[in-house]
């Protein structure tokens, strides 16, 4: 076997094993919310696909950090947070981009820091026959279920997964350079909200401050692994004010990231339970 | 020419190697009941644990398989699947269990074998001001986006079942047993009003509901892995996981 066989095999037989582990596994749904972090990563970064799922990898500050694209909602969140953390094996978790407002003073551009995080997508009807028609009001929400790393129990907080406190009092001290930065209630589910009734029986139900699609989905996940986890997510819409959706709004949570990762000091690598 | 292959090598390096240990099936169910039947035909069973997830490893009518729990909703149904195939390669997932009828000529005991899956949790509401209500019989449907090669999205409506699985699912139909194609949707629900029941119905033509199985479907889709689901209408989790070891008897 000649230099370059030998080299050639030796990269292959590198290729077969999981990436070097990152210090923060950063996400956004869509390309708009990780672009900004993606020209933040120092020069190198290098690009892994796995499966349909792209990462970059390079240096954010002081920190190995992987840029995920996750794509929208369940399906694609749950899934690329498991090969992110399987992949990268992440001491910290920052699920980040757009949200439409559930709290009234909130306006474009503000940012929640997530003190907690809730599926609020799970419910069950209650009973009513043919002819009396459907009343959102009067399901019954459920908590998200899953075991504990360490019992392997089921557990089901019942107000969501609370964000990483460490990593929610650096955020607070971060700044956003195109609005407020406030801490509060992020809720998750495949919903779109516009109807003003339902968002406030949202707000008024579980708490929440902004509705999106993946930040209560990857809490959960990083809770089973006993990850630090914390999510930020900017105000792109504002049925309350009329605003419509404001693409463009990722910047602001993708800059913020990248201000966050720079005050970042060392994290122990879990979570005080 | 040796400089190339060095350089093409050192390009596909960065592509992480994707189920590294082909099996044949993976078999996914919510819970213990339903998996009691399967389990206890595993042979050389050993068992993973993965975080929250287990998953248990064997052989089962000669053919290697994977058998993981879902819990009965759809994060931690995607979430075991994506470990099961991020660590192994199945040519098939069959996921199976009890359902909740929307066609409501389902009779108790049939079983449904997915022709497709609809993942049925996704909605839009029109706007509407303060003191004008919710009328969740008028939402429109919000299909699943897929994450593609390239980084693209594509939303999804439903999600497509292996049709020579499918086709020996359907022969498996008893005198005392009915075995019938049809829509499998999935969501976190419960849904127990029969007008909400008749919406959903047309708008994602589901024969039935359960938490699971398309979510499963759809993060198979994901990486086009074949997948078939069956479930047995108001059943017993029992009759599900036995019925899933009937159809692997016939599967090749």
């Amino acid at each position: 076997m000649n230099f370059f066989r030998f080299l050639a095999f030796l990269v292959a037989i590198a290729a077969l094993h999981a990436a070097e582990p990152v210090d923060v596994l950063v996400q956004g749904a869509e390309k708009p919310e990780i672009e900004d972090l993606i020209a933040a990563l120092q020069p190198n970064a290098e690009k892994i696909a796995i499966g349909p799922f792209s990462f970059w990898v390079g240096k954010i500050g002081r920190h190995r950090v992987a840029v995920s694209l996750t794509g929208q909602a369940l399906i694609n969140c749950t899934t690329s947070t498991i090969i992110g953390i399987e992949e990268f094996k992440p001491r910290l978790i920052i699920n980040q981009g757009t949200s439409g407002a559930q709290a009234p003073f909130l306006g474009l551009h503000d940012i929640i820091v997530d003190t907690r995080a809730v599926d609020y997508g799970i419910f069950t009807t209650r009973e009513r026959r043919a002819g009396e028609g459907s009343a959102t009001t009067h399901w019954i929400p459920s908590p998200q279920r899953i075991r504990d790393p360490i019992s392997h129990q089921l557990v089901a907080p019942p107000a969501g997964f609370d964000g990483d406190m460490a990593a929610i009092a650096i955020a607070l001290r971060t700044r956003n350079p195109m609005g407020r930065v406030f801490r509060g209630v992020i809720g998750s589910a495949h919903e779109i909200n516009l109807e003003l009734d339902r968002v406030r029986w949202s707000h008024e139900t579980f708490g929440m401050d902004v509705e999106e699609m993946e930040s209560a989905h990857v809490a959960a996940i990083a809770f089973a692994y006993g990850i630090r986890c914390v999510s930020f997510r900017v105000v792109s819409d504002a049925p309350y004010e009329g605003i419509p959706f404001y693409p463009l709004a990722a910047r602001a949570t993708a800059l913020f990231s990248v201000n966050f990762l720079e005050n970042l000091s060392d994290l122990p690598a879990s979570p005080a339970r | 020419m040796k400089l190339l292959l060095f350089l093409g090598v050192l390009a596909t390096a960065s592509t992480q190697v994707w189920g590294a240990k082909p099996v044949d099936v993976m078999l996914v169910a919510a819970d213990e009941a339903a998996l009691a039947p399967v389990l206890d035909h595993l042979k050389n069973a050993q068992v993973e644990t993965h975080a929250a997830w287990t998953l248990w490893t064997g052989t089962i009518d000669g053919k290697q398989a994977v058998v993981t729990r879902s819990e009965g909703d759809p994060l931690n149904a995607v979430a075991a699947t994506t470990l099961v195939l991020r660590n192994y390669q199945p040519r098939l997932i069959f996921v199976f269990g009890t359902a909740r009828p929307h066609d409501l000529s389902l009779e108790k005991g049939t079983v449904v074998v997915s022709t497709e899956f609809v993942a049925f949790d996704g909605m839009m509401s029109p706007a509407a001001e303060l003191g004008k209500g919710t009328h969740p019989l008028e939402w429109s449907k919000l299909p699943h986006p897929l994450m593609t090669a390239g980084e693209k999205e594509v939303w999804t409506e439903s999600f497509p079942a292996d049709a020579h699985a499918r086709d020996i699912a359907l022969t498996l139909n008893r005198a005392d047993r009915h075995v019938v194609g049809g829509v499998l949707g999935s969501a976190a629900q419960v849904n127990r009003e029969v007008d909400r029941i008749a919406y959903l119905r047309s708008q994602w033509h589901t024969s039935t509901e359960d938490e699971e199985s398309a979510h499963i479907a759809g993060c198979a889709a994901l990486f086009a892995i074949p997948i078939i689901g069956a479930r047995i209408v108001n059943g017993t989790p029992t009759t599900a996981g036995e019925f899933a070891l009937e159809f692997l008897s016939h599967w090749k």
